[in-house]
């Protein structure tokens, strides 16, 4: 929360950090490497539309076109036009900022419903490119032998080489770590109470001279390009791509995340990605019907703790603080 | 003092035997993975594989192979790259198996192959059709099934040869094994003099082939009709074919050709649609050999129902790993070297012998059958 | 040449029928409570199973089953109307229902997934078989069967809504619900009222849709996502809008395969909604809504 002291937050970071450096070698083998990595790449793309739908307040239902548009762009320039890896992570980065851009101008005339719509036809426009256009993506023939990206040699150090799955998880959420810091940045500047104007009541927000237009434009290109970069890891990440993974069910289930988490909030949908990518595994005997759970928890989450997560454990901790309260 | 001590040797004989039989009957294992579709748009596939491995490992344990019995573990891959890579990082962590099958869906296969080739685990495949798989030479997987290109110039051959065809319609999903199939049927189809008048590939999303029907009944005389998806769609355009009058099923001239997708039993649901329908299986159940009429009637009464080329290849890979175990192998690595050196084994669905892209070079499992007015079929003895 | 359009004309009309009465119930739901059921589109696949089932376990009659189907469908309105919509009503949230309704519909599909398996149903009808060619086109008794369920169905509920008491209300709270309440009309009696007849439609499309379509649990996902376009295309809450809309996609969809690529077909389609949303957001038919778009 706003109030909490800056050395606190500090704290909160460096806390994070070191959890984040401990928990391969808690989890250890290829499959929790696997899994951790996954949870990142969500918890990017769960952070990206967090920043548009609970800050910006707007609906947003083509994650999942940026997503896919952020893999394609980065990985067809590594191995289309051998551009280097992470030069091609800035093309797919900034190719979904723009596409984010793009969808705006939508955004920035409609509302509620009707974004919604306009974003999700966006998202199925984007999947049918990406399936169709064979002779540039290659479509459903999928894209093989994706390499991760190019080992790392600093002086004095070991060579730090990304076939290395615990080397790729560190990357990822390393970078991870950063976005949130940086979202967090914008989040408590004076920027972040624009986007609450805008996202309570747009309409008064331009009587108070804000240019709701140019902000929902900026929040659409962070959030997506925040996307993009997910994409982009998961290229190398999984080493094969298929426009499959970018159908527009990617959108709902990022969704769920930020929801489920607690939207409007930065470690809402932290929370949601990682309980929701880690569950299915842990459910995994329960078969087809962990997806089932899946939309449980997103609908019963509406229903009786729109907050999610987040609002669950602060009414926690207020109950607590009456207890204690209470006893004095 | 005699009696009890004549007694007394047999006794402690028996006593040890009773200590270490168990410990001897103690089976050694081979552990076989096994990375089928379960969920998704594949999941027919893995149903049915599962149900013709069972019923392998039901027949082998019974005895063991060379003193070994097989355990196997399932994983869902899903027929997608991603749930696929997952699956096999999971099952080579915790099962650590000996030997992987799997997987259906092409591009799930070529996902999980550099997995296996790094684990070193032979991967044995015999649902994938896609070249991409054996023809760089990957010394880790096997594929017992023909790939596209023996199926495809096999038929494009065939059809242009035994059936006067000379011209064609090409009807495909747009996926690695659809594309790459009516491809290879083009170039030689083409090749023979034959001409193409339409290529028209569709996502596995659509549903009402009408239109499809529709504009193909507009291009003229169309000798043959190669058409390359599952079951699902597969049913929708021989019916719609079949209305449009089209087809020989619905008063037509043209002949559909089809592949080993569409499982035994596809007429019964199609109906008269399906008259003349030409197609490779690769596995024809009124095969005469004593090991197809075996697994027909076993298969049968455990299952109450006929096998389809699905459960057969699952058998066939079960088997066909068993048969490796009894030439001596015992772990991965030889499981792998067994493999490779496969000559002359006999499955229900044919002979396989890899060639040195591990690459079954066997042409007797393609059967060509022919849909008769009575939905029975005629087994076309073209090969 | 001329055959191939006007069959390709009919194949549209056919499709386009269908997807109206799934778009239908959409914009019934959205005209009076201005929100969206996106399981709407399970409502569709359930409706078709539960023909499905009446037919081949029940043995009942194809006719039978859709009026089963359309049972269905009504019930699942209801249920999702009771749980999901009238309590988030209270809370006055604008996007949550739909974000609720994204959470039913995932529970939906993947509990058809469990119940009835991965493998697709082929659904036949006895009408399907039958062919009749007149002029160089064909068409099926199925398809005279869906043009003309279709049309009755439409025709009672444009009468119903022009004509009766309880249409004439319906219409007066979607313009406008304190004023209709402030008329006697009890709005929530209407809006549970208005889920029902949707969802109904739902069901009774998918009973209809289920010999065309292939028949998995994610069978009406396919259908509704164009649903949605078809919604905003015809203006949402407008009924004779949706009508044309739904007709003009299902022609869209025809002609595209026959022209273009069956794969562009939902770039067609999606292409249109959003140059629609971008130059007329109030849809082709637009009524004087003082809407705020």
């Amino acid at each position: 929360m706003r109030g909490r002291s800056i050395a606190a937050r500090r704290l909160g970071f460096l806390a994070a950090a070191l959890a984040i450096a401990a928990l391969p070698m808690v989890l250890t083998g290829n499959y929790w490497q696997t899994n951790l990595t996954i949870c990142a790449i969500n918890v990017l793309l769960a952070l990206g539309l967090d920043f548009i739908l609970g800050y910006a307040g707007q609906l947003n239902l083509g994650q999942s076109a940026f997503y896919g548009l952020g893999a394609y762009v980065s990985v067809l320039l590594v191995m289309k036009w051998g551009v280097p890896f992470w030069v091609a992570f800035a093309g797919g980065v900034m190719f979904s900022g723009c596409a984010g851009m793009i969808l705006a101008l939508f955004a920035v005339r409609l509302r509620g419903h009707y974004l919604a719509i306009a974003s999700l036809g966006f998202a199925v426009i984007t999947y049918q490119i990406l399936l169709n256009w064979i002779s540039l993506t290659q479509g459903p023939l999928g894209i093989y032998a994706i390499p991760p990206p190019p080992a790392i040699a600093l002086p004095g150090l070991p060579v730090i080489d990304f076939h290395n799955p615990t080397a790729l998880f560190y990357l990822v959420a390393g970078f991870t770590l950063l976005v949130y810091f940086l979202l967090d940045q914008i989040v408590r500047s004076p920027i972040g109470e624009t986007l609450t104007a805008i996202r309570e009541d747009d309409v008064s927000a331009a009587s108070l001279g804000i240019n709701a237009a140019a902000w929902k434009t900026f929040a659409f290109g962070i959030g997506a390009a925040v996307g993009g970069a997910a994409g982009c890891f998961y290229g190398s990440f999984v080493g094969t791509l298929v426009p499959d993974a970018f159908f527009i069910t990617e959108s709902f289930t990022i969704l769920s995340m930020v929801i489920v988490g607690g939207m409007g909030t930065l470690t809402g949908p932290v929370c949601g990605a990682i309980l929701l990518t880690l569950l299915p595994e842990l459910l995994r005997e329960i078969g087809d019907l962990r997806l089932v759970v899946y939309g449980a928890a997103l609908t019963l989450v509406v229903l009786f703790m729109p907050g999610g997560l987040v609002q669950a454990a602060r009414a926690v901790r207020a109950k607590l603080g009456d207890l204690r309260g209470s006893t004095r | 003092m005699r009696k009890p001590a004549i007694f007394t040797l047999p006794v402690i004989g028996v006593i040890a035997c009773a200590v270490a039989g168990p410990a001897l009957a103690q089976d050694k294992t081979i552990k076989i993975g096994a990375l089928l579709p379960i969920s998704g748009p594949g999941a027919y596939f893995g149903a049915q594989d599962k149900q013709g491995v069972e019923l392998a490992l039901e027949q082998l344990n019974k005895a063991g192979v060379n003193g070994y019995k097989f355990t196997i573990q399932y994983e869902d891959s899903a027929c997608a790259p991603l749930p696929a890579t997952q699956a096999a990082k999971r099952l080579i962590e915790q099962f650590k198996p000996d030997v992987v099958i799997g997987e259906e869906c092409s591009d799930a296969t070529l996902a999980i192959m550099p997995t296996m080739a790094q684990a070193k685990i032979p991967l044995l495949n015999a649902g994938s059709s896609s070249i991409k798989i054996t023809d760089p030479g990957n010394p880790w997987t096997f594929r017992i099934m023909p790939n596209e290109l023996m199926q495809g110039v096999d038929i494009a051959t065939n059809a242009y040869n035994k059936l006067n065809a000379r011209t064609a319609v090409l009807l495909n999903e747009n996926t690695n094994a659809g594309i790459g199939n009516a491809k290879v049927f083009n170039d030689t189809f083409t090749k023979l003099g034959g001409k193409i008048l339409a290529e028209i590939g569709f996502g596995r999303d659509i549903n009402d082939f009408t239109a499809i029907a529709t504009r193909v009944a507009g291009l003229g005389k169309i000798d043959v009709i190669p058409t390359y998806t599952l079951e699902g769609q597969g049913l929708k355009i021989t019916q719609a074919l079949a209305q449009a009058g089209v087809t020989k099923g619905g008063g037509g001239g043209s002949i559909q050709l089809g592949t080993i997708w569409l499982p035994f039993g596809f007429e019964q649901k199609a109906g008269q649609t399906s008259i003349g329908y030409i197609r490779i299986v690769q596995f024809d159940p009124t095969d005469q050999r004593d090991i197809v009429r075996n697994f027909v009637t076993a298969f049968k009464e455990k299952y109450k129902a006929d096998p389809t080329h699905l459960h057969a290849h699952a058998y066939d890979q079960i088997m066909l790993i068993a048969d490796v175990v009894k030439r001596g192998a015992k772990d991965a690595e030889s499981i792998r070297d067994g493999l490779a050196a496969t000559k002359a084994f006999s499955g229900v669905t044919g002979s396989v012998e890899f060639d040195k892209t591990n690459q079954n070079i066997k042409m007797d499992t393609i059967h060509y059958m022919e849909t008769k007015p009575d939905l029975s079929w005629n087994a076309l003895k073209w090969n | 040449m001329a055959t191939i359009v006007a069959q390709q004309a009919i194949n549209g009309i056919v499709l386009g029928s269908l997807y109206v009465l799934v778009a239908l119930g959409l914009t019934l739901i959205y005209g009076v409570l201005v929100q969206i059921n996106f399981a709407h589109a399970d409502f569709v696949t359930l409706g078709a199973f539960s023909a499905y089932f009446f037919m081949h376990a029940l043995g009942g009659s194809y006719l039978a089953s859709i009026g089963v189907a359309l049972l269905v469908g009504a019930t699942l309105g209801w249920l999702v109307n009771v749980a999901i919509f009238a309590p988030l009503q209270r809370k006055g949230s604008e996007l949550l229902p739909l974000i609720a309704t994204i959470g039913v519909s995932v529970m939906l599909q993947n509990a058809m997934l469990a119940w009835f398996g991965p493998v697709p149903y082929a659904f036949e009808t006895p009408y399907s078989a039958r062919v009749f060619r007149v002029a160089g086109t064909f068409f099926t008794l199925q398809s005279i069967i869906i043009i003309v369920v279709s049309t009755v169905t439409i025709a009672l509920l444009y009468a119903f809504m022009k004509l009766t008491f309880l249409g004439k209300a319906l219409r007066a709270v979607s313009q406008d619900r304190e004023t209709a309440g402030l008329m006697g009309i009890n709005p929530n009696r209407l809006i549970m009222l208005t889920f029902v007849l949707a969802s109904a439609l739902a069901g009774m499309g998918g009973a209809m849709l289920a010999p065309v379509l292939v028949l998995t649990p994610f069978a009406g996902a396919s259908v509704i996502v164009k649903a949605f376009a078809i919604v905003i295309i015809g203006g949402f809450g407008n009924v004779e809008g949706t009508i044309l809309a739904g007709l003009l996609v299902g022609l869209i969809e025809s002609f595209t395969t026959q022209y273009l690529d069956p794969g562009l077909i939902d770039i067609v389609v999606f292409g249109l909604l959003l140059l629609m949303l971008a130059l007329r957001p109030t849809g082709l038919v637009s009524e004087k809504r003082e809407e705020n778009v």
